[in-house]
C-alpha cells in the first residue's frame, strides 16, 4: 500500500486547483457560460446544416423527375415504374 | 526473555492502528468501493446504448441505417452537456416541485442542491472524500446514463422520417428536463410524491420507461406515420427490417446493460447492514433485484412469445417489457411473483403494441410506446397491488394503490405535454420531418450522400400488406406519396 506521498504538503493545492479558478469563481462561471454557448450553437448548427442538406436533396429528386409533381391530380400511368428501389442522386435530364 | 517479549509486544502495540485510524480506513475503503461500483455500472450501461443503436439500425430499412444510428450516437453529444448544465441541478433542487429553500435545496439534504450547479465543487475533479464530494461525480454519471436511455427509448419510435436535428432537440428536452424532473419528484427519498404519497418506483418503471414512452407518444402524434405505413382503409402495412439479426442482438445487448442499470439504482451503505439501499433509502440487496430482473426476462420472453405466437421481435421485446413491468417493485418482489407479473407484462406489450399500431394508427417503428410506455405505467400500477404497505421514502409512507395512481396522474401530463408541444412547434417551423421525397429515397443519401452497403447488390424494397402478402414497395410508396400530394405531417405544402 502506498502511503508515503507527501499528501499533507500538497493536498490543499491539489484540492483547490481548477483551471481558471476554484469553485464558485468567475473562472468557473465563464467556463460554464462558454460550454452552454457551444452546446446551443451546436444544436443550431445541426438544424441549419440538416435543413440545407434536406432542401438540396429534395430539390434534386424533384428536378430529376423521379417523383410525381405535388399536385392534386391523380397518379397517372407514368408512375407505374417508379425509380424508388434505392438511393439515387442522378440529376437526370 | 520475558523483558524481551514485553518490549516486542509494546513495540507492536505502539505500531498498531488506533480504533479511530481503523475506522478512518474502513470509511475510505467504503468510499472507494462505492466509487468503483458506480463507475462500472456506467460502463455496463453503455451497452444499453450500443444495443439501442444496433436494435434500431437493424429495424430500419437499408436506406435509413446511418441516419438511424447517428441519432443514438449524437444523443450522447447533446444530452451530456445539457444534463450537466441543467438536468442535474433539476434533480438536486426540484424535489418539492422547485427549490423551496433557494439554492440550499431540500431540508433533507442541505447543500445538495448547490452542489449540483455546474460551477460547484461537486461537479468537477476534487479530493473531497464524501458523498457530496468527488463521489457525486459517479452519481452524476449514472444518472446521465439514465438520461441517455430515456432519449434512446424515444429515438426508435421516430426512425425513418424524423429529422436528426429535431430528434436532438427533443432528446435534450426529454433527457435533460422532463425525465429528471419526474425523478426529482418521485425517484428520490425526499421527492414530494415519495414523502407525501409513498410513491414507489424502485428501478424506474415509470420515471424512465413510462415517461419516455409518453413523451414519444406526444411526438408521434405530430410526426405522423411513415409514407406507406397505412393503406386507404387505415390498415397497417409492415416494412421489412433490413437486418432482424442485428435487431435481436441489439436487444440482447440492452438486456445485458440493464443489469448495470438495475445495479446503479441502488446505494451502497457498506458499513451498515444489509449494505444496500434502494433509491428511497430503504434497505434491499443486490441479489434481490438481480433475481427479479432475471426472472423478469424469463417471464417477459414467455409472455411475449405466447401473445405474439412466436414472433421473434415481439418475443424479445416481451423480455424487455417483462422487466420493465416488474422494475418498480424489484426491491420487494419474490422471484416467482416477478416471473408471473413479467409474463403478463410481455403479453401487455404485444397486445398494446398491436392496438397502438392498428387501432390508434400511430406508427411507432419499434413498439417503444407499448414496451416502455404502457409497461412502465403498468409496472407502478402493479406495485400498488402487490407491494402495498411497503414503507417508502424518508417519511416511510406505505406504498399504496392511491399513491401509485397519484404518480401516474402526475407523470403522464409531465411527459406527454412537453413531447407534444415541442414537436408541434418543430412541425410548425417545418423542422420536424424530412421532405417526403427524401423519405422515399432514404435519409442516408440526403444526410450523408452515400450508400452504406456499397458492396452488396441493391434489391427492391418490399412491404408486407395487411393480408400478409409481401410485395414490392416502390409502387405503393409512390401511390401514397401522390395521394397526399407529398404533404405529410411536418411538411407543409408551401415548402415544396
Amino acid at each position: 500500500m502506498i502511503d508515503s506521498f507527501p499528501y499533507e504538503s500538497w493536498d490543499e493545492v491539489a484540492t483547490t486547483f481548477w483551471t481558471f479558478g476554484p469553485e464558485d469563481s468567475t473562472g468557473t462561471y465563464v467556463l460554464t457560460v462558454l460550454g452552454i454557448i457551444l452546446m446551443v450553437a451546436a444544436l443550431i448548427y445541426w438544424v441549419w446544416l440538416e435543413e440545407k442538406k434536406l432542401t438540396a436533396q429534395a430539390a434534386l429528386l424533384r428536378g430529376a423527375g423521379g417523383l410525381p409533381p405535388a399536385s392534386p391530380t391523380a397518379p397517372g400511368p407514368g408512375f407505374a415504374e417508379p425509380p424508388l428501389a434505392g438511393p439515387s442522386t442522378d440529376p437526370g435530364p | 526473555m520475558t523483558s524481551s517479549l514485553a518490549s516486542m509486544l509494546s513495540a507492536l502495540l505502539a505500531q498498531a492502528p488506533t480504533p479511530e485510524e481503523l475506522q478512518e480506513q474502513i470509511n475510505l475503503d467504503s468510499l472507494v468501493l462505492l466509487e468503483v461500483f458506480y463507475f462500472f455500472t456506467v460502463v455496463i450501461m453503455w451497452l444499453i446504448h450500443v444495443g439501442f443503436m444496433a436494435y434500431e439500425t437493424g429495424a430500419a430499412r437499408r436506406k435509413n441505417i446511418m441516419s438511424t444510428a447517428m441519432k443514438n450516437i449524437l444523443t450522447i453529444a447533446v444530452v451530456t452537456p445539457s444534463f450537466y448544465y441543467f438536468g442535474w441541478y433539476i434533480y438536486g433542487c426540484f424535489e418539492h416541485g422547485g427549490p423551496a429553500e433557494g439554492h440550499a435545496g431540500p431540508a433533507e439534504f442541505p447543500g445538495f442542491c448547490g452542489l449540483t450547479a455546474p460551477w460547484s465543487a461537486g461537479m468537477a475533479g476534487n479530493l473531497e472524500s464524501s458523498l457530496t464530494g468527488h463521489l457525486s461525480l459517479v452519481f452524476f454519471l449514472a444518472f446521465l446514463l439514465f438520461s441517455w436511455t430515456t432519449a434512446s427509448i424515444m429515438s426508435g419510435a421516430l426512425i425513418e422520417r424524423v429529422r436528426l436535428s429535431a430528434y436532438l432537440i427533443l432528446a435534450v428536452v426529454l433527457g435533460s428536463g422532463v425525465w429528471i424532473m419526474d425523478a426529482a419528484w418521485g425517484w428520490s427519498s425526499g421527492g414530494w410524491l415519495t414523502t407525501n404519497y409513498g410513491f414507489h418506483d424502485s428501478i424506474a418503471s415509470l420515471v424512465v420507461h413510462g415517461v419516455a414512452g409518453a413523451f414519444a407518444l406526444g411526438v408521434l402524434l405530430n410526426l405522423g406515420p411513415r409514407i406507406g405505413k397505412y393503406d386507404r382503409e387505415g390498415r397497417a402495412r409492415t416494412f421489412r427490417p433490413h437486418n432482424t439479426h442485428l435487431t435481436l442482438m441489439g436487444l440482447m445487448l440492452i438486456f445485458t446493460g440493464f443489469y448495470g442499470f438495475y445495479a446503479a439504482c441502488l446505494f451502497i451503505q457498506s458499513t451498515v447492514f444489509p449494505g444496500w439501499l434502494n433509491i428511497y433509502l430503504s434497505p434491499t440487496t443486490l441479489g434481490t433485484i438481480a433475481m427479479v430482473i432475471t426472472f423478469g426476462f424469463a417471464g417477459g420472453f414467455t409472455g411475449g412469445w405466447i401473445a405474439s405466437r412466436g414472433d421473434p421481435f415481439w418475443t424479445l421485446s416481451g423480455g424487455l417489457a417483462g422487466v420493465i413491468s416488474v422494475s418498480a417493485g424489484a426491491d420487494v418482489y419474490h422471484p416467482s411473483l416477478a416471473y408471473l407479473l413479467s409474463a403478463t407484462g410481455g403479453m401487455v406489450a404485444v397486445w398494446s403494441g398491436g392496438y397502438i399500431e392498428k387501432k390508434l394508427r400511430v406508427d411507432d417503428a419499434v413498439g417503444a410506446v407499448a414496451v416502455h410506455g404502457v409497461c412502465g405505467f403498468y409496472g407502478v400500477f402493479l406495485v400498488g397491488i402487490f407491494a402495498g404497505g411497503f414503507p417508502t421514502g424518508l417519511n416511510n409512507v406505505p406504498s399504496s394503490f392511491g399513491g401509485q395512481l397519484m404518480g401516474m396522474l402526475a407523470f403522464f401530463p409531465l411527459a406527454f405535454l412537453p413531447g407534444y408541444i415541442v414537436s408541434w412547434l418543430l412541425k410548425k417551423a417545418n423542422l420536424l420531418r424530412v421532405p417526403p421525397e427524401v423519405e422515399l429515397e432514404g435519409l442516408d443519401m440526403a444526410e450523408f450522400q452515400q450508400d452504406f452497403f456499397p458492396e452488396f447488390e441493391r434489391v427492391p424494397e418490399v412491404v408486407v400488406l395487411p393480408d400478409g402478402q409481401e410485395v414490392e414497395a416502390a409502387p405503393i410508396l409512390i401511390e401514397e406519396y401522390t395521394r397526399t400530394n407529398g404533404h405529410r405531417a411536418g411538411a407543409p405544402a408551401e415548402r415544396r
